[in-house]
């Protein structure tokens, strides 16, 4: 029982944390159709950001999170502005290799600044605390900030997008982009703001994610395979359908846990030794597959 | 005046004929050159330091005449056979890739014309490199590479130093067996059901993969049961469901075969997991480096790590101090088993090349089959460097052997290694069980 319920905590933690990476792609591809390839990138930035802010100031990386939104905000609104803007007046199939280049582009330039080399953070006020909650369900400090700080962020993206003007104009941006021209919406805005708050989400995510997991130049692409699987899931464009496929999502990264769970209840030792952990992202992944051929509109998906 | 106007005439006329006929580099000092690729960015960059000064360490002894060290190839200023020829080092990395390791290998034998090969440290890279060596004709010395079957092809110009994981695996399970037999040093017999299970996770290479096997090897014959076996993909960069699943598997003793920044992670996460366990052992690798320790500092406390050079050698051994005493000096760190090997690769480059007279690739081949280095030439604590040429292993030393270390908190409040295997050399109290975290 012990490893079923630390597989079950395990899997909503995990799901909270990549709901916060998936929460920016859902908000550009909500807001502008723009299939971002750079997203895991600038998760990697984030993480960057977090690390390097952290070890140069000397304070603990919590304290690093505004930065990386700042850095966030500014890297999408820019990224809009000198580069995206123009690719939206193409086809679509110059956004996708558009943002497939920036991608490439933001990889090479981390790997030439920081090189190859994994870096981690050794040291903080939560990094290796974690708490006891009995039932053999330890749950470590840094994820659980992670998972609340997601909470956090869906309900704030959540009541921007349902209860201001500002969300209203941001979704008639979405809908209909010259009807709203024609109410007098700043469309050009909107979608530079777009840009810039979820470039902004992903970069704070990737300031918590360095808590806990080391970081290279490649790390993004992991992430936005990952952030694709939910944002496909949940429905391209809704953000609390994003957040409960990250959960499911979270969920099938841990199907080694629950497997585990069976192997050792019921003592079938053949079980132990099936590479289950090494299969941990392919589940993710068929899941991803299945959704795009049965619902390619994920679950919660209003785009058509 | 008109003689010596001749005179001066004719000597400048010979030294012009001279320039002209004779090649520039024939009157310059001889050099022999070793291409040595090792991981030097990536995750094992630490550790591709560490191997590089343990080389460079090793050719600056064998370029420069230094009494104090007590080792034969101090004695001369370059190889004495070969009028005092200089080892020239050419680094390259490999950054932990085999095709790239493969491809630096080619361009070292094509390019730049070496007359050698060491490296490569992982066992995935010397794999690709010794075929490149192979294919051309090309001697390559291993000092660090510790998967078996890279001595088990049969190749004609491949020789390695080190001792292998079949020995070093056999080693633990005879210190497990020294366990529940009272042998262990400060240890009163311990009940073998408390260590029966074991779960093991190492890096999915060919190093790793390999020293998984090993363990399920000698567990079943040392009568052990191996409850869960798991490869990792290298660097990952989050460990949290392996852990959870090794600590599933309720394991006495955990065993891991990973480089260092995957060792530094394992540790983290094993006690962010809270992992109980009795025994915790590293294969070396990442488990031994100085970063390992300077990072995870008070939580390594009772963790093993197989080695082949502990700080205590150069205690016990006079050679190994004087060396490490250099070493020291050079980079601020004592000499570890990656460091201490990549040295002794470098030596035994030295050794056969002195008794090759000679860079012709055939007469270095010679003079490696033959080659036997006695155990007090050498840093680290074996028998002596002799390779077998025939068997099942061919090129391997077979006067090889292993230690196992444990961190232990000094009353200096440092974090070192002590030798708790073999048991007549142990050098403090093993401390068993392991510290919860």
């Amino acid at each position: 029982m012990e490893i079923l319920l630390s597989t079950i905590v395990a899997g909503l933690l995990f799901g909270m944390v990549l709901a916060m990476v998936a929460l920016g792609l859902t908000i550009i591809f909500g807001v502008m159709d723009i299939v971002n390839f750079a997203h895991g990138e600038f998760l990697m930035i984030g993480m960057y950001t977090g690390l390097l802010t952290a070890k140069a100031t000397g304070l603990d990386p919590l304290f690093m999170m505004p930065v990386a939104a700042g850095v966030g905000f500014l890297l999408g609104v820019l990224c809009y502005v000198g580069f995206i803007k123009f690719l939206l007046r193409g086809p679509m199939i110059a956004q996708l290799l558009g943002t497939f280049g920036l991608m490439l582009l933001l990889r090479n330039l981390a790997l030439l600044i920081f090189g190859s080399e994994d870096r981690a953070l050794h040291h903080g006020i939560l990094v290796g605390q974690s708490f006891d909650i009995g039932m053999g369900v330890i749950i470590p400090a840094t994820k659980l900030a992670a998972a609340a700080l997601s909470v956090v962020s869906f309900l704030g993206v959540w009541l921007l997008m349902n209860r201001t003007k500002l969300g209203k104009a941001l979704t008639a941006t979405a809908l209909n982009a010259q009807g709203a021209r024609y109410m007098g919406i700043p469309t050009e805005r909107m979608n530079a703001l777009a840009w810039g708050i979820g470039v902004g989400t992903v970069t704070v995510a990737g300031a918590l994610i360095v808590n806990f997991w080391s970081v290279n130049p490649f790390i993004g692409l992991l992430f936005t395979m990952i952030a694709f699987a939910i944002v496909a899931l949940g429905g391209f464009g809704s953000v609390p359908g994003a957040f409960f496929a990250a959960l499911v999502v979270g969920m099938i990264t841990e199907i080694p846990g629950f497997w585990d769970f069976m192997t050792y209840t019921f003592e079938l030792d053949w079980m132990a030794n099936v590479p289950m952990t090494s299969l941990k992202y392919m589940w993710v992944y068929l899941a991803y597959f299945v959704i795009m051929v049965v619902r390619p509109r994920g679950l919660f998906g209003w785009k058509h | 005046m008109k003689k010596v106007l001749k005179c001066t005439l004719f000597v400048l006329g010979l030294v012009l004929i001279l320039g002209l006929i004779v090649p520039s580099g024939a009157l310059a000092e001889r050099v022999i050159k070793i291409g040595v690729i090792y991981p030097l960015t990536g995750g094992a960059a630490a550790a591709g330091r560490e191997l590089r000064a343990g080389a460079e360490l090793a050719a600056e002894i064998a370029n420069t005449a230094m009494t104090t060290i007590d080792m034969s190839m101090a004695r001369n200023a370059g190889i004495k056979s070969l009028g005092g020829a200089k080892i020239k080092l050419i680094f390259k990395d490999h950054e932990g890739n085999p095709t790239l390791g493969a491809d630096l290998a080619k361009k070292l034998i094509l390019d730049d014309k070496v007359d050698g090969i060491l490296g490569c440290y992982f066992s995935s890279v010397t794999k690709t490199v010794s075929a490149v060596a192979e294919q051309h004709g090309i001697p390559m010395i291993n000092g660090t590479s510790t998967s078996p079957p890279l001595t088990q092809r049969g190749f004609k110009w491949f020789w390695r130093t080190t001792p292998h994981d079949k020995w070093f695996t056999k080693d633990l399970f005879e210190l497990l067996k020294g366990l529940t037999e009272g042998k262990v040093k400060g240890v009163k017999a311990v009940a073998k059901k408390d260590l029966i299970n074991i779960a093991s996770a190492c890096e999915k290479t060919e190093w790793g993969s390999n020293v998984s096997l090993m363990i399920q090897s000698w567990a079943k014959e040392y009568g052990y049961n191996v409850r869960k076996s798991m490869l990792y993909a290298k660097e990952s960069p989050d460990l949290s469901s392996e852990v959870r699943s090794l600590k599933a598997a309720r394991p006495g003793v955990m065993l891991f075969a990973s480089y260092t920044s995957d060792a530094i992670l394992m540790v983290k996460t094993l006690k962010a997991q809270k992992v109980k366990t009795n025994v915790i052992w590293g294969q070396d690798a990442g488990f031994e480096k100085p970063e390992f320790r300077n990072t995870l500092r008070d939580s390594i406390v009772g963790i093993l790590t197989r080695t082949v050079f502990l700080p205590k050698v150069a205690e016990l051994k006079k050679v190994a101090g004087q060396v490490n005493a250099l070493y020291k000096l050079k980079t601020g760190n004592d000499l570890g088993g990656a460091s201490a090997r990549a040295f002794t690769g470098l030596q035994t480059w030295v050794h056969v090349l002195e008794k090759a007279a000679s860079t012709k690739p055939t007469d270095i081949q010679r003079a490696a089959n033959a080659i036997y280095i006695p155990g007090d030439e050498l840093v680290v604590p074996w028998a002596g460097i002799k390779f077998s040429t025939s068997g099942d292993e061919i090129g391997q030393n077979v006067l090889g052997g292993g230690l196992i270390g444990q961190y232990q908190k000094g009353p200096d409040g440092k974090i070192g290694l002590e030798i708790v295997y073999p048991f007549d050399v142990a050098s403090a109290n093993m401390i068993y069980p392991f510290q919860q975290f």
